[in-house]
């Protein structure tokens, strides 16, 4: 399996600059407008597209049947892609908590001390769930449909996860638990965790999606 | 001699085309070559016997197991298809890097004397590379992690005919092991002329036959002859025929039987090129 990681690594190095590039135009637009947050979360999830873009490396060169006779299972190729994913939203994430939390500070949207670190750490870590709960989503529909249309439906991506988390807070607020600021910081903070639940799922779904598949 | 690949009424459909109950074992030292039109099927065998597509029917065994059932004779498996699967920013370094994090036999310095032998650049991006080089990168890949069996899919297509016998060379050099053997599917009938033990042809998705190249070579013929001679001779004698503008050109199994009752005709050699073209575009004996 750590050659199927190795291959996707070298295959995306190229695309590093360019993404940096983008990055780095982002923290310009975004941290002024969204807050050094909302760009944390838009490093993170651009990053974990690339897993896409992979896909769309290993259709250009027909490696997925060279993967298949490798002494891999199916199943190892489909965790490879999961762990490439957390490796693209952890880059993602660390890059946007560092140039997001510079320009945080230097911009005065935070005083430098232990609470402004504390909740750049939180949203780091949501930043960090949302791109692998969309990335997780991502994966077995590029299985299904292929990388170029998979692209079109990533907005089902963000949508799925959005809408369950819409639900679990609708659910609370009917049944009356009112939703505090700790509490939410304690979501926040699990949220990776619930990200990764969802993950487990999801690669159950790629994996048997990816068991019919002919190559 | 055992079987390392036994292959059983495999069996594959698809709308419009239907690989049918194709059965042929390669036993240890030998090359078999695998020949038939485009869209006989050669892929589709291929694939079927790679696990690679879901097989309809039939079995397919390694050294007597299902790959399926031990995914670690993968190992023994050296695979080259047509084209190069890697991604075109990759280097050999990069390749031999990959493939050596998969497989436990991978041979570095085995690789790297490839990688000169072939005049193969270590650093070089495959986008830079020809398509023979590719070729010639897949085949040092395939090889070094020492397998025991090869399948290559049209895999030397790509090369000219200097490199292409320094690669069968190469191939010839495998199968001095007994326990070694490859699979090879080539439109390049010469190549397998050269060095194949066995040739299947299939044909519209049909196995037409399974045999020897010396049968082949030192039994079957091609007779050129008139409508007269044509008209004479025994079905039973006749694989098939085809209408040239001025001749017959009549497969038979029996070259010698052909020379001594057909005087008046030439009774050449059948080449695999001749055996191929006569079952395909002929007419076939029931």
């Amino acid at each position: 399996m750590k050659s199927l990681v190795l291959k996707d690594l070298y295959n995306i190095g190229h695309n590093a600059k360019s993404m940096l590039f983008i990055l780095v135009v982002l923290a310009v637009g975004l941290v002024p407008t969204s807050g050094a947050g909302g760009y944390m979360i838009m490093c993170a999830v651009l990053c974990s597209m690339m897993t896409v873009t992979t896909f769309t490396f290993d259709d250009m060169a027909g490696w997925t049947p060279y993967a298949l006779v490798m002494p891999v299972t199916r199943r190892e190729i489909v965790l490879a892609k999961y762990l490439v994913l957390a490796v693209f939203c952890t880059v993602g994430d660390l890059f946007g908590l560092a140039a997001g939390g510079v320009c945080g500070f230097v911009m005065g949207e935070y005083t430098v001390g232990p609470q402004a670190f504390a909740e750049l750490a939180v949203l780091a870590l949501a930043g960090w769930a949302v791109a692998f709960a969309m990335g997780s989503v991502a994966i077995p529909l590029v299985y299904r449909f292929g990388a170029e249309r998979a692209r079109v439906l990533l907005l089902v991506a963000f949508l799925i996860p959005a809408a369950l988390c819409a639900a679990v807070y609708g659910l609370l607020w009917a049944a009356g638990v009112p939703v505090s600021e700790g509490m939410l910081t304690v979501l926040l903070c699990a949220s990776p965790l619930l990200a990764l639940v969802w993950g487990a799922a999801m690669y159950r779904v790629a994996c048997g999606i990816f068991a019919r598949a002919e190559c | 001699m055992d079987a390392i690949l036994e292959v059983k009424d495999l069996t594959k459909h698809y709308d419009g085309f239907t690989l049918d109950h194709v059965s042929f074992t390669v036993p240890g030292g030998c090359i078999m070559g695998l020949i038939g039109e485009n869209g006989a099927g050669k892929s589709t065998t291929i694939k079927a016997v790679l696990d690679l597509i879901h097989r309809d029917e039939g079995s397919v065994t390694f050294w007597g197991q299902e790959l399926a059932a031990a995914p670690d004779r993968k190992e023994d498996i050296g695979v080259v298809f047509d084209g190069i699967n890697f991604y075109e920013t990759l280097t050999p370094v990069q390749v031999g890097n990959i493939l050596r994090a998969a497989y436990r036999r991978w041979d570095d310095r085995l690789y790297k004397s490839y990688l000169e032998r072939f005049s193969l650049p270590a650093h070089k991006e495959i986008r830079g590379m020809s398509k023979g080089m590719k070729a010639k990168l897949c085949i040092a890949a395939a090889l070094s992690h020492r397998p025991k069996f090869l399948i290559l899919d049209e895999a030397t297509s790509g090369l000219d005919p200097v490199m292409r016998d320094d690669m069968l060379d190469v191939f010839l050099e495998f199968v001095q092991d007994e326990e070694h053997s490859i699979l090879m599917s080539s439109h390049i009938t010469t190549d397998l002329e050269k060095v194949a033990d066995y040739i299947t042809l299939l044909h519209q998705g049909r196995m037409l036959f399974c045999k020897t190249k010396d049968e082949l070579r030192y039994h079957y013929g091609v007779v050129r002859c008139g409508a007269a001679t044509f008209g004479q001779m025994d079905s039973a004698d006749v694989l098939a025929w085809r209408k040239e503008a001025y001749q017959w050109d009549v497969l038979v199994p029996d070259k010698e039987k052909a020379r001594r009752l057909y005087k008046n005709a030439v009774v050449d050699d059948a080449t695999i090129d001749d055996i191929l073209l006569l079952y395909v575009k002929g007419e076939r004996s029931k």
